[in-house]
Order: C-alpha cells, then sequence, then structure tokens
C-alpha cells in the first residue's frame, strides 16, 4: 500500500474528494461513490470521501444537502444502496447490523447537536454510559469518566442531571461521552449547533486539545465555517455529492 | 386604529373564546398525525372501559336492592311485616315454611283465601285452589326432572301453573304457593291470618341471624316487634343485608375502577410533551394560558365523551355476563341490571367534566411559556414516615389477635374495618416510598447500564412509576384476603360443622324448649313448640328406614320436664338458653330406644344393658349443634320402658343416611309430606355447608373476576406509562442505539420500568394480604388460615404474565422510535 492508496489498493485519483496533503498518506476510513435515497428523495449520489488517521476533517454544506446522511454512512449508521465504505482495511457496508453496531460501540465516538444524555443519570454516569454498556464494571468505569470532568472544564457537576446543565456543559458532557472509550474515530454532527459563539468555541478548542491528544481521527459535520475552521481539511457537500476541497488550517 | 377595526379584532378575540376554540381543540386532536390519533383512540378505550365498569357496578348494586325488594313478600305475616288492614279485605291464610332439595333453599308458603277480596301473592293472578300449587320456573323444572318421591310428592296436589319472574329475586328461586282449605290452615302451627302481602323488606334486624356455627355465649337477638301478632319466623331466604352487600360491590368496583381510572391518567400522558411544545409555539404567537388551557380540555372532554359512548356500549355487552355472577350467591334477573335516569345523567354529564377539569390541573404542572416548556427536574423524593400507616394497620390486626376481638357485632365490624382499612390506606401511602427504596437498592449495586437507567428512573419520580400499578394494590390484598377467607370458611368439606357420620344424618326437629325458644335464623320458627302426635312416627319410622341407604332412624320421644345435668359433657356450660356466661343450665331432654340409638351412632350411645336412654330434646337446635363429638358419648339410661315410649309424643326424628343426594332427598320428602311440623326444615350438616359455599362461590366468581380484570389494566397502565416514557426519551434512546447501545439493553431498561414497580406491588400487596387475613382467620374465623387453591395462584400469576406481556408489547414502540432518522437534527 502506497500513500495514495488505501489497504485495498485503490488509487486516490478515483476519488471524488482529492484530500491531499495532510490527508493523502493512507485513507483510514473512506467512502466511495456513496449513493443513498429516502423514499424517492436522493440523499447522496456517489459521494466520495477519504479521511487519513488522526485528521479532523470538516464536512459542510447547506441544509438537507446530505452531510449528515454521508456521516451516518461512514459510522455505519446507514448502509448505502451503492457505493463503499471502508474503515481500516474493512469494508463497513457489507458487515451484519450487529457488527456495525459492535464497532460504532467500542472503536467509534459520537456527538450530536443536542439530547444526547439520557436525562435520568448524572453527568459522571452519562459519561460512562459507553465504558458500562462495553461490559466494565462500575467502579473502573466512573472513576474513568471523573478523569475527563477537570479535562472539559466540568469540576463539581457530576452528579448533575442533564436538565441542570447549560447547553455549553451538557455539550462538554456529551463530548466526554464520545471520548470515553478512546475511540479510533469521533463523528461529530453539528456539535455546536445549539450553542452561543462563546460555548461553541470553547467545546471546539477543547474538542481538538482532547483529540490530537489521544491522536482519533474527526469526521466533523458542520455549516459553521468558524467551527470548520478548527479542521486540518474541510470538505463541501453539495446535493449529495461531495465537492470543493479547501484548504483551510484551523 | 379606527374603532372598527378594533371592534374587528376584539371580535375575532371572542370567536376564539368560544366556537373557535372548540373547533381549534377538535382539528388538533385529530390532525396532530398518527401520535394524536392514536392517544386519541387510547383514550377513548380507557375511558369507554372505566365508564363501562362504573357504570356495571352502579347497576348492580341498584341490581342488589332489586334483588333485595323482590324477598319483601317473604316476610308476610311475620312479626316484621306491618298488619294489612283491619277491615274491607277478606283475610288470606298464610304459612311459611322453607324446605331445602339439594342444599338449595326452598321458600314455601301454604295459602288459603277466605273471600274474593283475599290478597294476592306477586307473580300470581289469583290465589290457588286447594290440591294446586304454582312454583317458580327454576322449582318446576326441578318438579318435572326429579323423581317423585324425591321431591313433588311434598307438595299435596299438582302443579297449576308458574310463578311470574317480577315475584321473583333470582332465575334460580325455588318458590312455591300451595293451595289449602282454610280448614286445614287455621289448625296448623305456624299459620297466621294477613290482609296484606308484604311491600317492603324489613331494616336491620340487630345481631346474627346466619346459619353459621354461633360461639357458645353468644345469643341472637330479635329486633323490636313490629306486628306482635305476626309469626316469629325468619324466611329462609331473606336476602342479604343492603349495607353489607353495598360494602363489597363498593370494595370491588373500587378494585377495578381505580386501575382504570390510573390507566385513563396515564393515558392522557402519551405523547404529552409534543402537546405542551405545540401549546408552548402557540403561545409564542399569542394564545393566552387560557386559550391554552381551554385546547387541552377540549381535547381532553372529546375523547371523554366518545369514552362515554363507547362505555355505555361496553354496559349493555356486559349486563348479560354479569348478570350471571352469583355474587350474592344467586345470579340476577338481566333487567334488574338497571340504571336510573341519574345514574346516567351523572355519569354522561361528570365524566366529561372530570376529563376537563383533570386536563387543566395536570397543565398546572408545567410551565408553558412561549419560549418552551419547563418542568421540574426531580420531585422531591417520598420520606420514610410512609410507611407507619400500614404498620399501625398490621399492628392493630395483631393486637385483636392477641387480645382476642371485641365482644359486639358493632365493635368487631370496627375493629376489622379500621384494621383493614389502615393496611390499604398504608399502602397507597407506602408505595412510593417502598418503590424509590427498591429503585435506589438497584441503581446502587447494578452494573448493568440497562437497570442503572431503569432504576434511576423509577427513583427519580417513585410516586409516578408506584401509581402506575397502586390500582393492583386493592385489588390483589382485597382478592387474597377475600380468597382466603373463603377458602379458610369452607375448604369445600361438609364436615366442617361436624363429623362425617353426623354430616348425613337428616334431622326433623319438630319440639322446641324453653331453653331455645328465642333462637332464630332463616326458615326458623322461633319459639316455643309442643311435641308431636305419638302414634303416626311407628309407620313413619318404617318407610324411613325402608328408603334405600337409610341406615337407621332415631326417634326422640318426649318426657315433659325430663332434664339431663348440665355438667354433662359440659352440654349445658355456655349452652344456648344460658342467660350469664360461666353457668350451668340443666338440658331438656327427652327418651330414645337403645335399639333405634345404635343405627345412628353419629348420635352417641347407650349405657350397657340401657334399654332406652336420655338425649337432648332440642337435637341439633340445642347443645348438640355443631358439636364434632356428639358420637362420642353415652347417654344417661332413662327410666322408661320400650313399650312405654309408643305412648309419648315426638320431639325430633333422626335419619342416619349414606349421604347419597337421592336417599337424602327420599327421607326428607317423607318427613315433609308427614303430620310433624318442624320448627326448621328437615336436613344435614351438609346442607348447611352446601347453603355456605353457594355464597362463598360467588364471593370467590367476584374475587376472580377482580384479579384478572385489575391485573390486565395495571399491564395496559405500565403499557401506557412506558409508551409516554418512551417518547419523552426518543432522542436520548435512538442517539444510544445509534451509537452502538444493543437493542436488547433498551429493551431491558423498558421491561425493568414495568416489571419491577408491577412485581413489587404485587409481592407486597399479596404478602400483606396473606398476612393480615391468617390473622383474620384465626381471630374471626377461629380456625388455622387455609391457603388458597391453585385457581388463585394460576389467576394470578397469570394475570401478572398477562401484564408482563402487555407490557412486552412495547417493544416494537421502542424499535420504531430508535430508527436512524430521529439522529436528523430538527
Amino acid at each position: 500500500m502506497t500513500p495514495d492508496h488505501d489497504a485495498a489498493g485503490h488509487s486516490a485519483a478515483n476519488l471524488s474528494v482529492t484530500g491531499h496533503g495532510h490527508g493523502a498518506s493512507g485513507k483510514f476510513i473512506k467512502a466511495v461513490d456513496l449513493s443513498l435515497s429516502f423514499g424517492s428523495t436522493p440523499a447522496l449520489r456517489g459521494a466520495s470521501l477519504g479521511v487519513a488517521k488522526g485528521e479532523i476533517v470538516a464536512v459542510m454544506g447547506p441544509s438537507g444537502s446530505g452531510k449528515s446522511t454521508l456521516l451516518h454512512c461512514l459510522a455505519g449508521i446507514l448502509v448505502p444502496s451503492s457505493g463503499e465504505v471502508h474503515f481500516n482495511g474493512m469494508r463497513l457496508d457489507r458487515l451484519s447490523d450487529d457488527k456495525r453496531s459492535a464497532l460504532r460501540r467500542d472503536r467509534f465516538g459520537f456527538v450530536f447537536q443536542s439530547g444526547q444524555l439520557v436525562p435520568e443519570l448524572t453527568a459522571e454516569e452519562n459519561v460512562a454510559l459507553p465504558l458500562l454498556l462495553s461490559g466494565m464494571r462500575r467502579g473502573p468505569a466512573m472513576a474513568a469518566a471523573r478523569t475527563w470532568f477537570p479535562t472539559l472544564e466540568l469540576d463539581g457537576l457530576e452528579s448533575r442531571r442533564s436538565g441542570e446543565l447549560s447547553g455549553g456543559q451538557a455539550q462538554r458532557v456529551a463530548l466526554a461521552r464520545g471520548l470515553v472509550a478512546e475511540p479510533e474515530v469521533l463523528f461529530a454532527d453539528e456539535p455546536t449547533g445549539a450553542l452561543d459563539s462563546m460555548s461553541g468555541e470553547l467545546v471546539m478548542n477543547l474538542l481538538v486539545s482532547a483529540v490530537r491528544e489521544q491522536g482519533t481521527t474527526v469526521v466533523l459535520v458542520t455549516h459553521d465555517a468558524r467551527v470548520a475552521a478548527y479542521a486540518d481539511r474541510e470538505v463541501v457537500v453539495r446535493d449529495g455529492t461531495v465537492g470543493t476541497l479547501t484548504g483551510a488550517k484551523p | 386604529m379606527s374603532a372598527a377595526t378594533a371592534i374587528e379584532r376584539d371580535a375575532s378575540r371572542s370567536g376564539m373564546n368560544g366556537s373557535g376554540t372548540v373547533g381549534l381543540g377538535l382539528r388538533l386532536a385529530v390532525n396532530g398525525g398518527r401520535e394524536a390519533v392514536t392517544r386519541l383512540v387510547i383514550l377513548v378505550v380507557a375511558v369507554g372501559l372505566g365508564v363501562g365498569l362504573l357504570l356495571t357496578a352502579v347497576a348492580a348494586t341498584n341490581a342488589v336492592t332489586s334483588w333485595n325488594n323482590r324477598h319483601a313478600w317473604f316476610w308476610t305475616g311475620t312479626q316484621w311485616a306491618a298488619p294489612g288492614p283491619a277491615t274491607g279485605v277478606a283475610p288470606l291464610w298464610w304459612h311459611p315454611t322453607s324446605d331445602i332439595y339439594d342444599g338449595q333453599t326452598i321458600s314455601r308458603f301454604d295459602v288459603a283465601a277466605t273471600g274474593a277480596s283475599s290478597p294476592v301473592p306477586p307473580g300470581l293472578s289469583h290465589d290457588p285452589a286447594p290440591g294446586t300449587y304454582y312454583a317458580s320456573p327454576a322449582l318446576a323444572a326441578l318438579l318435572r326432572s326429579v323423581p317423585a318421591d324425591q321431591l313433588a310428592d311434598r307438595y299435596p296436589g299438582h302443579l297449576a301453573g308458574i310463578i311470574g319472574d317480577a315475584a321473583l329475586p333470582s332465575p334460580n328461586s325455588l318458590v312455591i304457593v300451595v293451595g289449602r282449605t282454610p280448614a286445614q290452615l287455621a289448625t296448623a302451627v305456624g299459620s297466621v291470618k294477613v290482609t296484606a302481602v308484604a311491600t317492603t323488606v324489613p331494616g336491620n334486624l340487630g345481631g346474627s341471624v346466619t346459619i353459621s356455627p354461633a360461639r357458645k355465649g353468644h345469643r341472637p337477638q330479635f329486633a323490636p316487634n313490629f306486628n306482635p301478632n305476626g309469626l316469629k319466623y325468619m324466611p329462609a331466604d331473606t336476602g342479604a343485608p343492603a349495607s353489607g352487600t353495598d360494602l363489597i360491590l363498593s370494595v370491588v368496583a373500587l378494585a377495578i375502577l381505580l386501575p382504570v381510572l390510573i390507566f385513563i391518567g396515564t393515558a392522557t400522558r402519551l405523547s404529552a410533551a409534543r402537546r405542551e411544545e405545540r401549546f408552548a409555539a402557540m403561545r409564542l404567537i399569542g394564545a393566552t394560558r387560557t386559550q391554552v388551557s381551554a385546547l387541552a380540555a377540549v381535547e381532553s372532554t372529546a375523547a371523554a365523551l366518545l369514552g362515554v359512548a363507547a362505555g355505555f356500549a361496553i354496559f349493555f355487552g356486559l349486563r348479560i355476563p354479569v348478570a350471571g355472577i352469583p355474587f350474592v350467591g344467586q345470579p340476577f334477573f338481566s333487567g334488574q341490571l338497571t340504571l336510573s335516569l341519574f345514574d346516567v345523567i351523572v355519569v354522561a354529564v361528570g365524566v366529561p367534566v372530570a376529563a376537563a377539569v383533570a386536563a387543566r390541573l395536570a397543565l398546572r404542572r408545567v410551565n408553558i411559556s412561549p419560549l418552551g416548556v419547563t418542568r421540574r427536574v426531580t420531585p422531591k423524593p417520598p420520606g420514610a414516615w410512609r410507611v407507619v400507616p400500614v404498620l399501625l394497620g398490621l399492628a392493630e390486626l395483631g393486637f385483636w389477635e392477641a387480645h382476642g376481638h371485641p365482644a359486639s357485632i358493632q365493635g368487631q365490624i370496627q375493629a376489622f374495618v379500621t384494621s383493614f382499612a389502615l393496611i390499604i390506606i398504608g399502602l397507597f401511602i407506602a408505595g412510593p416510598w417502598l418503590t424509590m427504596a427498591a429503585a435506589r437498592l438497584m441503581a446502587r449495586w447494578t452494573s448493568r447500564p440497562g437497570t442503572l437507567i431503569a432504576a434511576r428512573r423509577i427513583g427519580d419520580d417513585p410516586r409516578a412509576a408506584f401509581r402506575s400499578v397502586s390500582g393492583l394494590v386493592v385489588a390483589l390484598l382485597v382478592t387474597t384476603v377475600a380468597t382466603i377467607a373463603i377458602t379458610t370458611q369452607d375448604a369445600k368439606d361438609p364436615t366442617r360443622f361436624g363429623n362425617i357420620a353426623e354430616s348425613h344424618v337428616l334431622t326433623a326437629q319438630i319440639s322446641a324448649s324453653n331453653a331455645i325458644a328465642r333462637n332464630s335464623g332463616p326458615g326458623v320458627r322461633s319459639g316455643t313448640a309442643n311435641p308431636g302426635p305419638a302414634a303416626p312416627v311407628a309407620p313413619l319410622a318404617a318407610q324411613l328406614s325402608a328408603v334405600p341407604g337409610v341406615q337407621g332412624v332415631l326417634v326422640v320421644r318426649a318426657v315433659p320436664g325430663l332434664t339431663i345435668p348440665g355438667r354433662f359433657e359440659n352440654l349445658g356450660v355456655n349452652a344456648f338458653g344460658v342467660v350469664a356466661v360461666g353457668s350451668v343450665t340443666p338440658i331438656p331432654a327427652g327418651v330414645v330406644s337403645c335399639a333405634q340409638l345404635a343405627t345412628v351412632p353419629a348420635l352417641g350411645r347407650c349405657p350397657a344393658g340401657a334399654a332406652t336412654a336420655e338425649f337432648p330434646a332440642d337435637g341439633f337446635n340445642g347443645p348438640l349443634g355443631f358439636n364434632p363429638n356428639v358420637d362420642t358419648y353415652t347417654w344417661p339410661a332413662a327410666n322408661v320402658s320400650v313399650a312405654g315410649l309408643d305412648a309419648l309424643g315426638v320431639d325430633g326424628i333422626n335419619v342416619a343416611t349414606n349421604g347419597a343426594p337421592a336417599t337424602v332427598e327420599r327421607a326428607r320428602t317423607l318427613l315433609k309430606a308427614s303430620v310433624y311440623p318442624t320448627v326448621s326444615p328437615p336436613s344435614t350438616y351438609a346442607d348447611i355447608a352446601a347453603q355456605d359455599d353457594s355464597q362463598n362461590s360467588g364471593y370467590q366468581q367476584l374475587a376472580n373476576v377482580v384479579i384478572l380484570v385489575s391485573l390486565a389494566i395495571a399491564g395496559c397502565t405500565l403499557a401506557a406509562g412506558i409508551a409516554a416514557g418512551l417518547a419523552e426519551r426518543k432522542r436520548p434512546f435512538s442517539l444510544l442505539r445509534l451509537t452502538g447501545a444493543r437493542l436488547s439493553t433498551l429493551r431491558g431498561v423498558v421491561a425493568l420500568e414495568g416489571a419491577v414497580p408491577l412485581l413489587t406491588v404485587a409481592v407486597v400487596a399479596i404478602g400483606t394480604g396473606f398476612g393480615a387475613a391468617a390473622m383474620y382467620a384465626t381471630e374471626a374465623q377461629n380456625r388455622p388460615m387455609v391457603a388458597p387453591g391453585l385457581a388463585y395462584y394460576l389467576l394470578t400469576v397469570g394475570g401478572i404474565i398477562v401484564s408482563l406481556a402487555i407490557i412486552a408489547a412495547t417493544f416494537p414502540i421502542l424499535t420504531r422510535i430508535t430508527g436512524p432518522e430521529v439522529a436528523r437534527n430538527d
């Protein structure tokens, strides 16, 4: 395998996203010619994207362009009707639902725009939830969760419920939950969409700092150029295809 | 703004406050998508169920009143019936007695008109002529199907017609009106002239008038006489004390209605969050709080109106099957299950009004502002003091068990009713705390995420979690106690009133001494009664001995003034007729032939070498009543020769049988057709047990219905609560699933949130019921508790399984609402 080819030997030139530079040397996760429709409405029309290991890629586009759908296909949440999804040499789109779920549980992390915290659990229990779901015992899981609170400036909020947190605090708890299991890839869908600019900036600074430390690959969906500026690379999704590449740096 | 514009604006505002609000509310209820329609349908079903059950309970209460009132004419001629007009009406000779066939009571009235204006019993067009009789449909069917020597030969003449339904308490009533001549009844003991048929049932008779074993030292009492010239006779079929039956029906109605009301309340929570967000959007564009409140009320009222209509349909559908449940020991005529105009109006108007009020109250718990809906995050937890009332109730019951219950009936009612009321109410009060304690324990010790989420949710709002299943508390507690009490009472054992041999002795008691003159009971003619004539008994005894299955005949001959010392087997200590507890009274006695006594060993034996022996004259009506040791007694030898017996009158006739129904009925027919009038119907202990059982089996059927219905409704309530909870947590659960949480984990959350409260309440309610019933059995029923039979366990476990299955029916909702489309941002 060369830097321009993935584990399966596909040439980077065959991809519609020519992510050269920082992302060119081997694609850790990639989509090839994805198509997917919801009913009669096409959401993706031959979208392709490759992301290198440790890279932060921002996927931008107007509302309804298909960027969240692309993220869901990359994460194994949706199976495209045609095309291929690869993760570290594995064909994701050919895995069973159980195996894709296991992948999301054990190797991926997620941060959504809002509403992901379980309202009955405390902040630290929410953070520990992925570890508990993977079978870790309660004591070690809670201890691991607590280490994230100082990192994400959440000291003293461990026992609070989601309804008792501000929007920014809740989103940082969600970020901690996304990272507590040390995922290989973090998928973030509009992580600052429900926050004001200052809170959003804080969340993004902490997110980038944390993923850099862990070497986590990040696929970040956003419509906000200021958020996209944190990424190593930006791509644009328009009408279901991945379009113009920018070389913007965070 | 011009005046015209202002007026137009104000007019449009007032339009929104009136028909506009109703129209908008209805559109929101129906056009709010599948979720709104589903909610509406569930509400309509829930309200319909509740209204149907409520109407059925009200109609059943009315039916009991009607059933009781139809017993009124049975009291004709007794001391408790008002006398008719003194002049202007030709008297009717009236001779009420009772009879038994196969454990069933037959009410018999021998009548003889003295003129054309003599009163006519209800259900008949005229008084029966001598040599004819009228029977109820059920008795007429028996007369046709049973051999004459077992039943029809008791009645002189032939069947001339059927008694109309309007005169009968129940389709199963066995009633006969026999035509006689005035001369025949004028000389018969227990006859009286009447000028009117009774139309009202006497009020409270003020004492124990049942045929259950009376405790030593406890004397039944009569109420003050209403008609001093009337008969001291209580009909065999008296109906039931209205207060007692109404209480039972009220408890049953509550046990079924409470789960339904809770189901309705829970169903209103379905999609509440989405409704409230819709209302917030309306507030944003200018709707006032009052308008929003009115919209909510319109939706609830619309559902309630449809539910009321469905409820009436359910009631009319349930009428016939409910009429067949013999919860007063007999089924009803379906026409007796009626509703008054007042009942209909109260339900048809009251339920929608209550729904509208409830909707407004529910909205007060949330603050719907133009910027959204805010709720309290975590309610204040319930305190540990909540367990005090139920502990007090159990302690009170334990106190009565340890120290003995009050002597008077009224005192006993107060003691047991307050104990059980404290226990039931106490469980309601303690429920949230118990739920919270269990949930906190679960949350503290579990590592499983599904259990953690479920435990936290239950622990956050234990009141809501308990409310879903609180209706079960009453149902399971009451039916457990009732079932055990019934099982303990009868245990399907005809020997519970005596040993086996005693159970099959048919006794015809002819005389009654002063000592038991005040005895009362259904079918009992109280007061003294003279012995019967001497001569006819010998051929009668011979006829009885010839009946296949008869093992022996014992005739008790009358010897006025003869007594057995009260210390003999302590029969005279605290016996009937004792004035003061602890005193000793000689037992009035007759004489029996030892040869005859040897053929009825259940009634004791003679001393060796004796030819005759002394024997209690009052028989089983006296100190031998419910005495299991009679067969061990060696009676004192009598100073009367065998030859001398034939000249003596007859106190009583006892027939030892093999217990076969045909044998008992043939012997009973011979006794009833004889010249000997009896103070109570010739009967065996097995007859008494069967009559006891028929009442109890009705209550048992009622208990079974309550268990099944309340458990099923609790399951529906839980399912509705779970569905509402899923709707509220749709997004976090969906995203959890997307991030790799197994569907089985989320199903586990759903299952635990439903199953934990259900099983906890079931165990606590059933356990408390067993405990309370055990104490009640030893204290009030004077015997150890008898555990209920397999049917109870099958019903209870089956009902719980059905409830859990209903909860599991919400799993597809979980699968559907946690699909990947939810991950798309709104």
